[in-house]
């Protein structure tokens, strides 16, 4: 017998984190402009500004299509991030997988990315055809590193689940604190810099040479669509580094504090993300962009082999 | 060598600044010859329209970095009926001025494939840079006669 | 109470006007200005406003100055490529009556017959406080449901067209068959 009310319960728990995801993502949106104007010495647009920003392309109209793929590109990849949301450990709570397949994430981080090229590539506009393929080899550059040191992670705590990652990070033992990994953690937090397309790896983007690449003919609805997977994307991606090296934000443990646990881890993985964010505004805002094949040459050659490093490091310790 | 001693027929206007005046079917040959002999930066080529002679006057402008020295090659032909060669063979981008002068002034230039049009798309009266061109009366008649947009 | 639909108009206009995008066609020597507007001199993002790279994310678009009537292909066509609602600014004299060119046999002078302006503003060239006003005045006008431009393009359609037609001709009996996709 199916338990109803705990099936709906369960439900209604992921809707409101869900929602909770993308009110963050849309505060991010201003919070990264706001930052980014105090550095340049500027006031900025009030923090508020995702908020209005989505709200505004909603309420566009739609003058033309470009097909039905380009209609449902968006919807795909906001679908497809969401989907990765769910089965990310959020506070140190998984909602769809109670063990947070590690590698079954990686995997579905693809399909947004896959979505957003299926739209792009429908569109027609060759500027869309040269943002996707930076989009690819940014991806394949930075998955490299990010790997090595997230098998590096699991070779170490001995599991291929995240929650279990998490787990292991309980009662602070943040992963960060070990020397190996505060190593790790910065190979990953420039890996993170390509995921968010920040600057200096914003190459798929790229306003002043592509204009804005894949997101060429998206305008109105379909932007606004776009935009939310964006802002949905970096609290993903953020969350993905706050679990495995920050122990997910988890401080107190639900056994022994009840739901006070919960609004605590909660705030604490809130805090953790905007720094973690924040971080990467900060880079952000003072470099220029490389090109294609110095992002390449520095994730290859530089991160990389750090990554690489860290991996001998801890097989050597493993075997020994 | 200087322009001075290779045309000794060239005025100097004041220092480092050179006329020659000559005829059309000189002038590849006088090009060629400051080419070789240090004027290698082809300035421009302008058009003067001398309405009153029925003329129009063609200016070939070279420098050297060499002396420092700027000449001008002037050539007049007539108005009507008249044309010259295409120099794009000795520097390159004498094509885009030639280009220019057809469609401001209409001058033909033989051999020259690209005198399409270039700046003014579709234009169908006489080109605009020649003095009998009224201008003043063009835009009257036709700008500020384009009616606004009226709204019920 | 109920919302209906007057209502959500008015919120959907109160979050317009805080969030204008804008794409600058910078054919003029108006767009000199631009770079202090949004730099961190008068910072234009503090309302919100935020230059885009594409004619289909923005929802203003700034005319910097004279436009030839090669241009002006490309100002429709950027124009036409624009989600509705879109708002039009007229930058400097030279959108408004020609300016310094008002002889000028290539140059148009007076945009509005050719595009819907909602606000113009004078100058040769404009201050940055001027556009700063202007864009003040452009989100007053929105919030009071005044810029209306886009709708005029619909309804009088033809009538820009046929406008546009006429300078892209470069004579007043209208020309039917003018390659309008030259601009391509
Ligand atoms: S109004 Fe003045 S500053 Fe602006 S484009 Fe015309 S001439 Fe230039």
């Amino acid at each position: 017998m199916v338990d109803f009310f705990a099936l709906g319960e369960q439900i209604l728990v992921m809707a409101f984190l869900v929602t909770l995801g993308y009110a963050i993502g849309m505060f991010f949106n201003g919070f990264a402009r706001k930052i980014t104007a105090r550095i340049h010495n500027r006031v900025g647009p009030p923090i508020y500004q995702g908020y209005i920003d989505v709200f505004k392309l909603f309420g566009k109209k739609t003058n033309i299509s470009h097909g039905w793929i380009f209609d449902l590109a968006a919807l795909f990849s906001i679908a497809g991030i969401t989907l990765v949301f769910l089965f990310l450990p959020v506070a140190g709570f998984s909602m769809l997988s109670t063990d947070g397949d590690l590698f079954l994430i990686l995997y579905l981080l693809a399909i947004p990315a896959l979505g957003f090229a299926l739209g792009a590539g429908a569109s027609g506009n060759p500027n869309a055809a040269v943002g996707i393929m930076r989009a690819l080899m940014t991806m394949l550059a930075y998955e490299l590193p990010l790997v090595m040191v997230i098998v590096a992670m699991m070779v170490h705590y001995n599991t291929t689940s995240l929650a279990g990652i998490v787990a292991a990070q309980s009662n602070m033992h943040w992963a960060i604190f070990l020397p190996v990994f505060l190593i790790g953690a910065i190979v990953a937090d420039m890996a993170l810099q390509g995921m968010l397309m920040e600057k200096p790896f914003d190459i798929p983007i790229a306003p002043h040479e592509i204009a804005t690449g894949p997101m060429v003919e998206f305008g109105g609805k379909h932007l606004g669509a776009l935009m939310l997977y964006k802002m949905m994307g970096i609290v993903v991606e953020t969350t993905l580094f706050v679990d495995l090296f920050l122990g997910g934000g988890v401080i107190l443990s639900v056994a022994q504090y009840g739901w006070l646990a919960y609004v605590v881890n909660f705030l604490v993985w809130f805090g953790l993300i905007t720094f973690v964010f924040f971080l990467a505004l900060l880079i952000n805002a003072v470099f220029p962009r490389f090109r294609i094949e110095q992002a390449l040459k520095f994730y290859w050659k530089y991160d990389a082999l750090v990554a690489l490093l860290i991996l001998i490091w801890i097989f050597v310790e493993v075997s020994t | 060598m200087m322009a001075k001693e290779l045309f000794p027929e060239a005025q100097e206007l004041r220092k480092g600044r050179i006329r020659i005046e000559t005829i059309k079917d000189k002038v590849t040959e006088i090009i060629k010859k400051l080419k070789e002999n240090g004027y290698g930066h082809f300035v421009m080529l302008s058009c003067v329209d001398w309405i009153k002679e029925g003329k129009f006057e063609l200016v070939y402008q070279m420098w050297s970095y060499e002396y420092r020295e700027h000449v001008m090659i002037s050539i007049k032909i007539a108005r009507e009926g008249d044309s010259m060669v295409t120099l794009r063979d000795l520097f390159p981008q004498i094509e885009t001025y030639e280009r220019e002068i057809h469609e401001m002034f209409g001058v033909n230039f033989v051999g020259n494939p690209r005198l399409g049009e270039f700046i003014l798309e579709g234009w169908p009266h006489m080109p605009p840079m020649r003095k009998d061109f009224d201008t003043e009366k063009f835009v009257k008649e036709l700008y500020y006669k384009i009616p606004e947009v009226k709204e019920e | 109470m109920t919302l209906n639909h007057d209502d959500w108009g008015k919120v959907a206009r109160m979050m317009s006007k805080r969030s204008l995008w804008m794409v600058h066609f910078c054919t003029g020597c108006g767009a000199m200005e631009m770079p202090p507007v949004m730099t961190s001199r008068y910072d234009m993002e503090r309302f919100g406003m935020h230059a885009m790279a594409t004619p289909r994310q923005a929802d203003v678009f700034l005319v910097t100055g004279y436009l030839a009537v090669k241009t002006l292909k490309r100002v429709v066509q950027v124009y036409e490529q624009m989600r509705d609602p879109k708002y039009v600014i007229g930058f400097g004299s030279c959108t408004i009556n020609g300016g310094m060119y008002w002889d000028s046999y290539n140059t148009i002078k007076d945009l509005s017959k050719y595009i819907p302006v909602d606000v113009y503003i004078a100058g040769c060239m404009p201050r940055p406080e001027a556009i700063i006003d202007s864009f003040l005045k452009l989100m007053d006008m929105i919030d009071k449901g005044e810029a209306i431009g886009w709708k005029k393009y619909h309804k009088y359609y033809d009538q820009y067209k046929k406008n546009q037609r006429m300078a892209y001709a470069y004579r007043l009996d209208e020309v039917e068959d003018i390659k309008e996709d030259d601009a391509k």
